[in-house]
């Protein structure tokens, strides 16, 4: 009756793990050996220089500024993708399970189309609305005697990133709604009821009964924020070039090591040693903020 | 959870799905006017439609190639991680046998891992194997890079599912092969068609791996195509907004006529995250 089962269990992991090996795997591997050599991608791997890529790029006068300025810019990309996250995000998937399902389900589907647009056409959307002479929110400002607030948003250092975020988040809220909608389901009724019962506020009900038992999947989606922020270049490279202008407000870990590993405008340091041991380092953060938070989702969805 | 007076909570949910989609209806208007009409009245209903707009940028570009081209990577991408990771997650949610662990963490370690961090060692590979300004260098990067996701999702899901399928088609004499094929896969269809699409999504839109690696105008796909088309044509709006409808309706077609699968699915814990 048993059946032989080494060649299934070969036959169907070697094609994923082969195709996974070599593109995923040896590249991180010899990113690892890379950033170990003064190399500049041609010729032979020869001049080992042991860590010196490592302390070049986390404690140089020439170089450190520019990598923990990025830094600083992700974490802040972080923070605003998980504010609009968590105020419209929740907010929103809230409102959509508590209304008829029907309805529910076209709003759904809506919340989601902007992330199936390609960023390249959502990142010229927005650079037109918000041009600062005859974009449409400019003229939206000034027919509405608002000039104050009529700022060259893209262009403007403290703007800008903000700006970047808030055009990120139009294009990519449709997942996490349908994630939380996924968690809010689940919530039983009689919990709700009862609390109801007790006299229990909207608000309260949201912060003491829906709030605790999706906590799980929102530490899932900080996760996710968390390697989306890290990973940002996107929109950054198309509405602020490889520089990450204004005068690098905008520059991320994602356009340093771009300019770090193929040059372009606005380059200080090049060199593929250098870039890969940059990689590597952000590799390393997203990682052990990986970590932490799959721990604390693991503990949260135990407390359940 | 019902409000007992949902106006409010319809006023806000509409007042959501005008942010998210006037935008997008925005630029297709926009894009039948002239262009003194765009700079002019961005916001009024065109007052004649120019159609020649879509024939100029039609003309001008190499439109036709960067769809053809994305496709391509896209559809080819989107079957190899299909197979190949529910091939994996079978055994791996199945089968109980040495380095099975070890094999599903190596998977989920990618998923911490943003993937232009190894561009670089990537890049070279691809030299080496002459795959520079070759699609192919694109979809084995996507369809290596997708399985991480997709393994994760559809181990979860398959161990979620009760076995006794499975051990009724073996009693009536199936094979492995033939219980993947015909009692696998069918049961895994809403997690499978969910990550297929989201897999698809992120192939079509993909930017970062076709800037580097796909540099030669009839190789390039949409994403960075139409990005050498803006530059090109920056000021010339009624060229440049019928070029990004005509790119980015595909996928609005194709996701409209999925949603309703797909909405239900990742509702009803298709990805169970």
């Amino acid at each position: 009756m048993r059946k032989r089962r080494w060649p299934i269990i070969v036959g169907f992991l070697t094609p994923a793990l082969v195709l996974y090996l070599m593109f995923i795997v040896y590249p991180f591997l010899s990113s690892i050996r890379y950033s170990l050599y003064n190399w500049n991608g041609v010729g032979p791997l020869v001049d080992f220089i042991g860590l010196k890529n490592f302390t070049y790029v986390l404690f140089s006068h020439e170089f450190a500024p520019q990598f923990w300025r990025a830094v600083a810019h992700n974490l802040y990309f972080f923070v605003l993708s998980m504010i609009l996250t968590s105020i419209f995000g929740l907010l929103l998937a809230y409102l959509l399970v508590a209304v008829k399902e029907r309805a529910s389900r076209w709003f759904q589907v809506i919340y989601f189309i902007p992330m199936v647009v390609p960023p390249v056409v959502v990142a010229y959307i927005w650079s037109m609305y918000l041009e600062p002479n005859y974009g449409a929110i400019s003229r939206a400002l000034t027919s509405l005697h608002l000039n104050v607030l009529n700022v060259p948003f893209l262009g403007s250092g403290a703007l800008a990133l903000p700006t970047i975020a808030v055009i990120t988040a139009w294009a990519g809220m449709g997942f996490p709604i349908l994630i939380f909608i996924a968690a809010m389901i689940n919530i039983p009724e009689e919990m709700i009821e009862a609390a109801k019962v007790d006299g229990a506020s909207r608000t309260k009900i949201f912060f003491s009964v829906i709030f605790p038992f999706i906590k799980p999947t929102f530490l899932t989606i900080t996760t996710l924020n968390f390697v989306g922020a890290f990973g940002a270049f996107d929109y950054i490279y198309i509405m602020e070039g490889t520089q990450a202008g204004p005068n690098y407000a905008t520059d991320v870990i994602g356009t340093l090591f771009y300019r770090t590993a193929f040059g372009g405008f606005g380059t200080t340091a090049q060199g593929v040693g250098l870039a890969t041991a940059l990689a590597f380092v952000g590799f390393i953060i997203v990682m052990i903020a990986s970590a932490f938070l799959v721990l604390l989702q693991r503990r949260a969805s135990m407390d359940l | 959870m019902h409000f007992k007076r949902p106006v409010i909570a319809y006023l806000i949910l509409a007042l959501f799905a005008v942010i998210a989609l006037y935008p997008l209806i925005d630029m297709l208007l926009m894009s039948f006017k002239d262009l003194p009409g765009i700079i002019a009245q961005p916001f009024s209903w065109p007052t004649s439609w120019h159609l020649e707009n879509y024939v100029n940028a039609w003309g001008e570009g190499n439109l036709l190639s960067y769809l053809i081209n994305t496709a391509i990577v896209s559809v080819v991408s989107v079957t190899v991680i299909t197979f190949f990771s529910s091939m994996a997650a079978y055994v791996i949610a199945r089968f109980n046998f040495k380095g099975n662990q070890i094999i599903y963490l190596t998977f989920l370690a990618g998923l911490a891992l943003p993937i232009q961090m190894i561009a670089v060692p990537l890049f070279i590979l691809m030299k080496q194997m002459y795959l520079i300004d070759n699609l192919l260098s694109v979809i084995l990067i996507y369809s290596a890079s997708g399985l991480s996701f997709s393994v994760f999702l559809l181990v979860n899901f398959i161990r979620s599912v009760p076995k006794d399928l499975e051990e009724a088609a073996f009693i009536d004499g199936a094979g492995y092969l033939q219980t993947y094929w015909h009692v696998i896969l069918p049961l895994i269809r809403p997690s499978l068609s969910t990550t297929a699409l989201l897999n698809f999504i992120s192939a079509w839109n993909g930017f970062f791996f076709p800037l580097i690696l796909l540099t030669n105008p009839n190789r390039m796909t949409v994403a960075v195509g139409v990005l050498s088309f803006v530059g090109q044509y920056s000021t010339q709006w009624n060229l440049l907004l019928p070029a990004l409808v005509i790119v980015m309706l595909p996928t609005i077609i194709v996701f409209v006529f999925a949603s309703r699968q797909f909405i239900r699915n990742m509702t009803a814990g298709a990805v169970k995250m």
